[in-house]
């Protein structure tokens, strides 16, 4: 979905560089002792143009929930800078802070767990105007912050996500799983936010109502212009809603690129093996996949293996650079701008000179 | 594979192929609750597996799948559930079973490899103890010879330096260690049927290749027959022989996997395709989800219970009791009134039905 902003197109909306979260690990009962740091986010550099999505995906444990959150200052960055529409969002005192963050909002994955059982969705909606206030638009359309013109606000944002009026005065616990996600998507969007972060929003839903959730985020992308910042695992449904896609592996990111690039022709190894992982409901295709099998698990985030963090478990492994130099995001000469890999052998295996190293790691099809 | 797996053990008794292994006849599951409507959630399901074979059962949170799998296991609990129908194996009807003929066959002949590894596993036992507990139960063997055994599996499952682990406790294995630890046990007695109730739902796409392509490796070797459930599409078409799609505690259709996937037929296998957003499709379309969620359901008994959310609803859909019937190539069933129209070039696109022996002509 490529939309345009009227405001000022093309232009970033976030910059993030050199991001960095890390959480001590302490030990001892006395003393505490920090013993080393989960480097969760370890040096991220992004920026999400004005009106459009980004996608980041990865496996659990990669660090893009906590990106997600650090960007929101949800979570305290260790070092970097985020930087929102012209304000660094890290130097920002508590009060300027909160001012902020009714442009930036989020859309949490569990529904259940992030909206108070005890509130009614017309308490939920109306809270957020509450605490900022309605927005200029708003104030246009809907008078001066009163109680009344709040509940106008929230009823309005409940008939664009798609609930009847009458849900109004029920509770979380009433609504079904895709129900209550718009009912989240909803708190969120009722302070007309210019970014939103949307921490896996289908995936605890069922795969029914999954496209359903999915397409009412992309018109409310069209309707009110917004900016996504989309976090999930499933590759398919982020490069669906996304325009440009990041690869998070260990607490960084490994490539970026538009999301059709990176579907045609992905470059880093992480990216193609996860691409090939994913199963295709179709057993043609299915029967006639090569499939790159990773050994092993995820690494310690504690303890990152040297040089390229991918080594451990790369197919593409080569005996010189990936154990000993950490491999930098780079564009990579002769492809579209904007796309960039953090492999020292992209272009080799653009070309086709670096292949997958044992013969054991491809499976082939067994049918 | 080697030695030991296949060479000690119990022999298996002669299987042949044509025999079903596993039938399940018109299986219902009800649940009550004093002082609540009784919840039906599994409503007359039938389904045969053959030796060597990979059923699927495909259905959202809901529709009875995994309810079934505990049924046919007896995992069920005893108070506020009412089951009927049948559910043979080699013959033996285990819901009439008494609890020794079950507990011999748990384990032995029938395992089951569950969602959670975190939650089947037991915490406090270490994870050689939980390998050798099946062996001593099930296979005449020492501790010696169990642990020994136990070592080969859990290599044979991927675990690197499987001594080591035999005597960790499964909270020191990441979430692939713990399936595969799982799959271990289960595949211990070389069982003749194995459930798997989403296997991977929990795990990360790159474990969960590993995972399945694992499953697939060890059924292949041992000739084990499979049931697998799971919400996941991809999953099915990429693993399954036979595939019964279930919605609301009945089997909406059911079909060899490339007979389901060329040509859905029911809407809501038709819906659920067009629903997911492919890796391989072009993209910028809009997906064309399903209308309502899978609670808008209407009762069997009255209508079909996809009409509520199917956009090809009419009067005729309101019939009560809708059979599974034969329809399109071979084996493929399926309970609806308006099916997807087959599209115009079916024939154009040959392919191979696994079932292609079973044809029962009567189309409809």
């Amino acid at each position: 979905m490529s939309g345009t902003d009227a405001r000022t197109p093309g232009s970033d909306l976030l910059q993030v560089s050199g991001l960095k979260v890390h959480f001590p690990i302490r030990s001892g009962i006395i003393i505490d002792r920090t013993v080393g740091h989960v480097r969760a986010v370890d040096g991220v550099d992004l920026a999400v143009p004005r009106g459009q999505t980004y996608g980041l995906v990865g496996e659990s444990g990669c660090g893009k929930s906590t990106l997600g959150r650090a960007i929101l200052r949800l979570e305290e960055p260790t070092a970097g800078s985020v930087v929102f529409d012209g304000t660094d969002v890290r130097s920002l005192r508590p009060e300027a802070l909160r001012r902020l963050r009714r442009r930036m909002q989020m859309v949490f994955q569990d529904p259940l767990s992030s909206l108070d059982p005890r509130q009614s969705v017309e308490s939920l909606l109306v809270e957020p105007l509450t605490v900022h206030g309605l927005s200029e638009q708003d104030i246009d359309e809907y008078g001066k912050d009163s109680a009344t013109s709040h509940l106008a606000k929230a009823a309005a944002m409940l008939e664009v996500v798609g609930l009847p009026r009458s849900a109004m005065s029920r509770f979380p616990h009433e609504f079904s799983g895709g129900q209550r996600q718009r009912i989240g998507i909803a708190r969120a969007i009722v302070l007309n936010p210019d970014l939103v972060i949307a921490d896996e929003p289908v995936s605890a839903l069922d795969v029914s109502v999954q496209a359903q959730v999915i397409n009412l985020l992309e018109d409310l992308q069209s309707l009110l212009g917004l900016t996504y910042l989309v976090i999930a695992h499933d590759l398919a449904v982020v490069r669906h809603i996304s325009d440009t896609v990041g690869v998070m592996y260990l607490g960084c990111l490994v490539e970026e690129a538009s999301s059709d690039a990176l579907y045609e022709r992905p470059l880093h190894p992480y990216t193609i093996a996860l691409m090939s992982a994913i199963p295709i409901p179709d057993p043609v295709v299915e029967d006639r996949r090569e499939r790159i099998l990773l050994r092993g698990d995820l690494p310690s985030p504690a303890k990152p293996p040297s040089g390229c963090r991918f080594h451990t478990r790369c197919p593409y492994r080569q005996p010189t650079r990936c154990d000993t130099e950490v491999p930098e995001l780079r564009e990579i000469p002769g492809l579209a701008v904007g796309r960039r890999v953090a492999c020292h052998w992209a272009e080799e295996i653009a070309n086709g000179t670096v292949t997958v190293a044992g013969p054991d790691l491809v499976v082939e099809p067994l049918r | 594979m080697t030695g030991s797996l296949l060479t000690k053990g119990r022999p298996r008794p002669e299987t042949n192929r044509e025999e079903n292994l596993l039938e399940v006849d018109d299986l219902s599951v009800t649940f009550t609750r004093k002082g609540s409507r009784p919840v039906k959630a599994v409503d007359g399901v039938s389904f045969e597996v053959r030796p060597g074979q990979i059923v699927g059962i495909v259905g959202e949170s809901g529709s009875g799948k995994s309810v079934s799998s505990l049924a046919i296991m007896g995992l069920l609990p005893h108070r506020g559930v009412l089951t009927s129908g049948q559910i043979r194996y080699r013959g033996t009807d285990l819901l009439a079973a008494d609890a020794k003929t079950l507990n011999d066959l748990r384990g032995r002949e029938i395992a089951m490899v569950f969602q959670d590894p975190m939650s089947s596993l037991n915490p406090v036992v270490p994870i050689g103890v939980q390998v050798t507990e099946v062996l001593r139960r099930h296979a005449d063997v020492s501790r010696s010879e169990a642990k020994e055994e136990a070592e080969e599996l859990l290599r044979r499952c991927g675990i690197p330096d499987p001594g080591r682990r035999l005597k960790e406790y499964p909270h020191q294995l990441s979430g692939g260690m713990r399936q595969r630890a799982l799959i271990a046990i289960a595949l211990a007695c070389k069982p003749a049927l194995l459930i798997c109730d989403e296997p991977t739902t929990a795990l990360d796409v790159t474990i969960q290749a590993q995972v399945l392509e694992l499953l697939k490796e060890l059924v292949n070797d041992l000739d084990t027959a499979m049931i697998m459930i799971t919400h996941d599409l991809g999953v099915v078409a990429g693993l399954c022989d036979f595939v019964n799609v279930m919605y609301s505690g009945r089997v909406v259709e059911s079909a060899s996997r490339q007979e389901l996937f060329a040509h859905p037929r029911h809407r809501y296998t038709e819906g659920l395709l067009a629903s997911i957003p492919r890796l391989d499709s072009p993209r910028g379309e809009p997906l064309r989800p399903i209308r309502g969620t899978p609670r808008d359901v209407a009762s069997w008994s009255q209508a079909c219970a996809f009409a509520p959310r199917c956009d090809h609803a009419d009067e005729a859909c309101a019939t009560p009791d809708l059979p599974l019937l034969v329809d399109g190539f071979g084996d493929h069933r399926m309970r609806c009134v308006h099916p997807a129209p087959l599209a115009g070039d079916v024939s154009a696109e040959p392919y191979e039905s696994d079932q292609s022996d079973e044809s029962e002509g009567e189309l409809r």
